[in-house]
């Protein structure tokens, strides 16, 4: 399956390869502190962010949750 | 099937030969909240197969449809949520569908899905024709979602297979390998 941006679809792979054994074999089981795939998915998730604006997507606020939920920043 | 497996194979619904029009899935945003359910938010690109002189005319990218869906895993309660909803033609139409799988109440090993959609076509004079037109695509929709799990479901069960036959094929190599070297 491919990625929106063709350039994140390795990126995604790698991701959903890691994600879908985690979440049948950990979460699925009680166990689900500890995400392995953390790296793997901040990687995949700036290329997609990029691919999305590049493409004009109109997502609204979903890039905004996440990590950086929580996170204020004041500019004066 | 239990519903374990439904779920694992929900996540994992494409590609499959049943909707061959989705040509994309990406995960925007994932994270376990503070009751310990995951939420995945995912974008769908979908393609529909338009003439191609029509895509030469509007242009390749714009022939793109995208929706956006929203999941939610209780594993302790045992439920999956599904809502998904088009973000593209959002002027035209919407269409919202809810999907919740769940272990079936009364026989075990089995999983219920109860599935919902909501058609709201902006403008008049059209609705009511298109609005049963969708409705009906929507219901066969469904059945091909089940067809489709199913698939899923077939393809991980061979892979286990095909991954374990080829562990053993290799332990026995290794064993054979390791009593050669012992004479």
């Amino acid at each position: 399956m491919n990625s929106v941006g063709e350039a994140c679809t390795e990126l995604k792979r790698e991701y959903d390869q890691c994600f879908n054994r985690w979440f049948a074999e950990k979460f699925l089981k009680g166990e689900s502190a500890g995400d392995p795939c953390g790296q793997l998915f901040k990687r995949y998730q700036i290329c997609v962010q990029k691919a999305i604006k590049e493409k004009d997507i109109p997502i609204e606020g979903l890039e905004f949750m996440g990590p950086s939920k929580g996170k204020t920043e004041n500019s004066s | 099937h239990p519903w374990e497996t439904v779920t694992t194979a929900a996540m994992q619904k494409y590609p499959n030969p049943m909707n061959p029009s989705v040509v994309g899935v990406d995960v925007l945003d994932r994270h376990i909240d503070a009751s310990g359910k995951l939420h995945s938010h995912r974008l769908l690109s979908t393609e529909w197969g338009i003439p191609s002189i029509v895509k030469s005319l509007i242009g390749t990218c714009r022939t793109k449809t995208y929706v956006q869906e929203h999941s939610v895993v209780d594993p302790v309660k045992k439920t999956m949520e599904l809502k998904s909803s088009n973000i593209s033609f959002t002027n035209l139409v919407s269409v919202d569908e809810r999907l919740v799988y769940k272990p079936h109440p009364h026989e075990p090993g089995k999983t219920i899905l109860t599935q919902e959609a909501i058609i709201s076509v902006k403008g008049v004079s059209l609705s009511s024709y298109l609005e049963g037109l969708m409705a009906n695509t929507i219901s066969s929709n469904a059945n091909k979602g089940r067809e489709a799990l199913e698939w899923v479901i077939n393809r991980l069960n061979a892979e286990i297979e095909e991954f374990t036959a080829s562990a053993r094929g290799t332990m026995r190599n290794s064993m054979a390998a390791a009593a050669f070297v012992e004479k």
